[in-house]
């Protein structure tokens, strides 16, 4: 059925609208749950529609937009955007569940998450370059104010350096997406940001940016693939990552983690594995994109372990899994790249725990200094568990949908990358290490007398906190039905590797 | 001799000038108490203009009086950013110009200078350019001066006449040796002499008339050297003239270099090209640079507004039909964006005043705090203007821009010339710089607490905001109709 797709992103924009309008706090919070439920509900048919035996475009729509440039609103799933369509969906209604009980300024704070459904929607099923970069604008607005209004104390400084440092990363990517239109203009002589369309372009593309320095097949290709590792984010391009979460509402965290975090991701297969077979110097490029994978890990890592604040641990933590991401897209073994597809999707579940977690123990006892806490397993006997699910699935347990994703691109990444698989094990001995460090310090032990009287989160909280559990261990125990399509797409991705003998 | 010639396409600029007389008289007539009305009546004469300006839609090439006046698709394009401009800065003065009992002059003042901006958007030849223009300069010396007891104002409107006269004056000085070359005054004519003896262009004469012509239209253009009145002026002048004055009459001097100087590039075929692209350059990290420091926000709009000629400067570098379209698109954009934003900032004032009557620096960055709260129209303009004036989509900042910046890396590829590629990446950096300083009003609008309560913002200002926050939205989310308008204007000019 055609519009399917469109409808999804129109709804939740005209929720946000509506959103904003609304006058009292419990309009605003109904508007929005009913809104992003509705666009679940859609989300959930489409998926039960998808055919995840091929790897081609579904539920494609078309629509002229600037004709004069070649511009179209073109909308379409397969087997890479549709899991992360449905995790839009399934972390954005209870984002808003889970912040019932927010008081400031409740239209817009509700409003705006609505916005950041509308943007990642937008980014995740876009098929034209120039809509896919105005939805991926869109996307920073909202998180913007979501930080710079609901914010810790910090807020401002965060929230501009967010701002900042990731639309310098889009705009180098906007140059890249210039320099393939403009190449595929000149071949052509038809305007078109079609995205499969500049894609093919790439591989007849040639020149010097500078001659003697960088040609140009190697300057689209690092333009692409900053934009999308800064947004990830990897390392050395992280530093925006802790300072925004740290400062963000817990809200806030939670999409940007657990969405804004996979859109890079998600750039990485969409955008350069299918280009990479055919840039200048293939082998160079794998390279570079394993050190930056293995780097997250093991840095991301070991940050997390040095972490006072809990937050701030979590945000270190999601590093060093989207590292995860990189590494196995870099490995190009079918079962690697769709197992970092699953990271992303996996990751998305298991980090809104978490930064759910940090948010009640902040809003409960007052702190996150994880020395300042200790023991309120006793008066927040729901919280930990829950809180203990999610840092079990963090950590790698099997059993959980974490480990299926790590364990398939470890494994199948030792084919082509074994050197970067041993050092990136390291980091596993040291990821399981900071969760429970930190579990012991802060939920366990005996309590803190300091804290003076603490409370369990409330049931919203705990509720929505709950789902996203057992939704891990589903995935977890029968990752078939999202793997399956992305396994379908990762090997169709993969052909043309194979094709161009890059990897042997 | 024929004399049966339809005036119909000429009826906005008729209109307009008999309805500022009938204002004038009718000032003499009615008591200073029934004067608000003449703010209506110059709204509705200038909405219907502009409602017969675009029933008109994209006319042929019509010359009216011997060739010196023509109405075609450039000419109906910039009629329609001056009516609308004046629109806005009409409607938002019925309130700041309440109860003031020389509104008579004010309005017949702003519907002169709108046709005097009208006519040198139509103008075909020098001393038609000349008149137009002038008649624009005078009416908006009085206008930025006429809060005659505010010596801001006074001080503005003086520098602002100082600086516009001589800006006419190297204007018109380079004129009259254009036409001591020449022998013509009318401007196809011109050219057509250039082309035939291009030798004459190159000669010191011509060069010296082709320096003084840049230097008076890049004071009205306010291009970085000639800009040192503009923050002064845009400052002091009450904000509704500001808003015409940046909006409106800047772009004079845009269409009156589209339609001299482009063909005379073209004619003449000098290595122009870079003083240009230099002089853009200059203009736009100018003001995007000063502008960062600006605590008054009339000032610092009033540097993004010498940032922003910087990026439509950009077409007079390669001169393709796609970049002076681009050229129009931004300042179409520019129009109703900048216009927006002033007489947003003339509600901050009113809001200020309302809390003290003595208040200074009203337009002082700390005054916006918390606005989100207290006037939240005026916030969201504000918020949709600056998102605009930094080239974020889906705006019409965002469409001009893209479309300059478009054009100009297409004929960097077909010279495939690598200074213009790095002209174009500097006017992106820029582009991403300006975000900063609009990003800190944003902050103060929406994340700093109000300082004073919830007001009633009044209707008038609203409806011009509306007007600029729609149009700016609705260029960004439908630009075909407005590339293809803009296509045919610069189509016209036949580069």
């Amino acid at each position: 059925m055609a519009g399917l797709i469109s409808l999804m992103i129109l709804i939740s924009l005209a929720g946000a609208l509506i959103t904003f309008l609304s006058r009292t706090r419990e309009q605003a919070r109904t508007i929005a749950l009913i809104t992003s439920g509705i666009s679940l509900a859609i989300s959930l048919l489409i998926f039960s529609r998808f055919d995840s035996s091929i790897s081609t475009i579904q539920f494609l729509e078309s629509y002229p937009w600037i004709p004069s440039i070649g511009v179209t609103l073109k909308f379409g799933l397969d087997g890479i955007g549709m899991p992360l369509v449905l995790l839009s969906n399934i972390i954005i209604p209870l984002t808003v569940f889970f912040a019932w009980g927010e008081t400031k300024q409740a239209n817009r704070f509700y409003g705006l998450i609505l916005l950041e459904l509308t943007g990642v929607m937008g980014v995740f099923t876009s098929l034209d370059f120039f809509v896919f970069y105005i939805f991926w604008e869109i996307v920073l607005i909202p998180m913007y104010f979501l930080i710079s209004i609901w914010g810790g104390p910090r807020k401002e400084y965060a929230a501009i350096k967010f701002f900042i440092y990731t639309h310098v990363a889009s705009l180098v990517m906007l140059l890249a997406i210039f320099a393939l239109y403009f190449n595929a203009l000149a071949i052509t002589r038809t305007p078109s940001f079609d995205m499969f369309g500049l894609l093919k372009s790439y591989q007849v593309m040639d020149g010097d940016l500078i001659k003697g320095v960088i040609s140009l097949k190697d300057a689209v290709f690092i333009g692409l693939l900053f934009g999308f590792i800064v947004k990830m984010p990897a390392v050395p391009f992280h530093t925006w990552l802790p300072d925004a979460h740290v400062e963000a509402p817990t809200a806030g965290s939670v999409i940007l983690a657990a969405l804004l975090l996979k859109m890079g991701g998600y750039g990485l297969f969409r955008v350069i594995l299918p280009i990479l077979p055919y840039s200048e110097s293939p082998s160079k490029m794998i390279t570079l994109m394993a050190i930056i994978g293995v780097l997250s890990i093991l840095y991301g890592t070991f940050l997390a372990l040095a972490q006072r604040d809990l937050k701030k641990m979590v945000a270190y933590s999601s590093i060093s899994h989207m590292g995860y991401v990189t590494l196995g897209a870099a490995a190009l073994v079918p079962l690697s790249v769709s197992g970092a597809m699953y990271q992303q999707f996996s990751h998305g579940l298991i980090t809104g725990i978490l930064f759910m977690s940090c948010g009640v123990i902040q809003h409960s006892a007052g702190t996150r200094i994880i020395h300042d806490l200790g023991g309120i397993a006793k008066y927040m006997p729901k919280l930990t568990f829950v809180m203990l699910a999610g840092f079990l699935a963090s950590l790698g347990l099997p059993g959980m949908s974490g480990f299926i994703a790590e364990f398939l691109v470890l494994l199948n990444s030792y084919f082509t990358l074994p050197t970067f698989v041993i050092l990136a094990l390291f980091g596993i001995v040291f990821t399981a290490g900071y969760h429970l460090w930190a579990m012991q310090r802060a939920v366990f032990g005996t309590f803190n007398e300091k804290l003076g009287h603490i409370h369990d989160g409330a049931n919203y909280e705990i509720a929505s906190m709950a789902i996203l559990v057992l939704l891990v261990i589903y995935f977890g125990i029968n990752p078939n039905p999202v793997l399956n399509m992305m396994t379908v797409n990762a090997e169709e991705l993969l052909k043309s590797v194979f094709l161009r003998g890059v990897m042997t | 001799m024929n004399f049966n010639i339809n005036f119909a396409l000429l009826a906005p600029e008729i209109l307009l000038t008999v309805l500022a007389f009938v204002i004038i008289i009718m000032g003499l007539l009615i008591s200073n108490k029934s004067k608000n009305m003449l703010g209506y009546l110059s709204a509705a004469g200038l909405l219907a203009a502009l409602v017969y300006v675009i029933g008109n839609g994209m006319v042929e090439k019509v010359p009216y009086f011997y060739d010196s006046l023509v109405v075609d698709p450039l000419s109906q394009v910039f009629k329609l950013i001056f009516l609308i401009v004046s629109l806005m800065a009409v409607i938002g003065s019925i309130e700041y110009f309440k109860d003031n009992r020389n509104q008579d002059e004010y309005y017949a003042l702003i519907l002169l200078a709108t046709v005097g901006m009208m006519v040198v958007a139509s103008a075909n030849d020098l001393i038609a350019l000349f008149v137009g223009f002038e008649l624009a300069s005078m009416s908006t010396y009085v206008l930025a001066g006429f809060e005659k007891k505010n010596p801001a104002s006074l001080e503005a409107a003086l520098k602002y006449f100082i600086i516009g006269s001589l800006s006419s004056a190297l204007m018109l000085f380079g004129m009259s040796l254009i036409y001591g070359i020449t022998g013509t005054t009318n401007i196809p004519g011109i050219i057509e002499f250039f082309k035939a003896a291009p030798l004459m262009a190159e000669s010191s004469l011509g060069v010296l008339a082709m320096i003084f012509l840049v230097a008076g239209f890049g004071f009205k253009m306010a291009l970085v050297p000639f800009h040192m009145w503009a923050p002064d002026t845009y400052e002091g002048s009450p904000s509704v003239i500001s808003s015409l004055l940046a909006a409106g009459s800047k772009k004079m001097g845009f269409v009156a270099a589209f339609r001299v100087l482009v063909l005379a590039l073209v004619a003449i075929r000098a290595d122009v090209q870079v003083t240009f692209a230099i002089l853009a350059i200059i203009t736009m990290t100018y003001g995007n640079v000063v502008a960062i420091s600006q605590r008054s926000i009339k000032r610092m709009l009033a540097y993004s507004s010498i940032a922003q000629a910087g990026y439509i400067a950009l077409a007079f570098v390669v001169t393709t039909p796609m970049s002076i379209a681009g050229g129009v698109l931004l300042a179409l954009g520019h129009a109703l964006m900048k216009g927006g934003a002033f007489i947003a900032v003339a509600v901050v004032g009113y809001m200020v005043l309302s809390d003290n009557k003595n208040a200074k620096n009203i337009d002082d960055i700390e005054n916006f705090a918390g606005l989100g709260k207290r006037a939240p129209i005026t916030a969201l303009g504000f918020l949709v203007f600056f998102l605009a004036l930094a080239g974020i989509p889906p705006t019409a900042g965002f469409v001009g821009k893209l479309f300059l910046f478009y054009s100009i890396t297409i004929e960097a590829i077909s010279l495939s010339s690598s200074w213009l590629f790095l002209v174009v990446i500097i006017a992106i950096l820029n582009s991403a710089l300006s975000i900063y300083y609009y990003a800190r009003v944003i902050k103060y609008m929406y994340v700093l607490p109000p300082q004073g309560e919830k007001i009633k913002e009044p209707t008038a200002y609203v409806v011009a905001i509306l007007i600029a926050v729609v149009g700016t939205i609705g260029i960004g989310l439908y630009p075909e109709p407005f590339i293809n308008m803009a296509m045919n204007a610069a189509q016209v000019l036949g580069v």
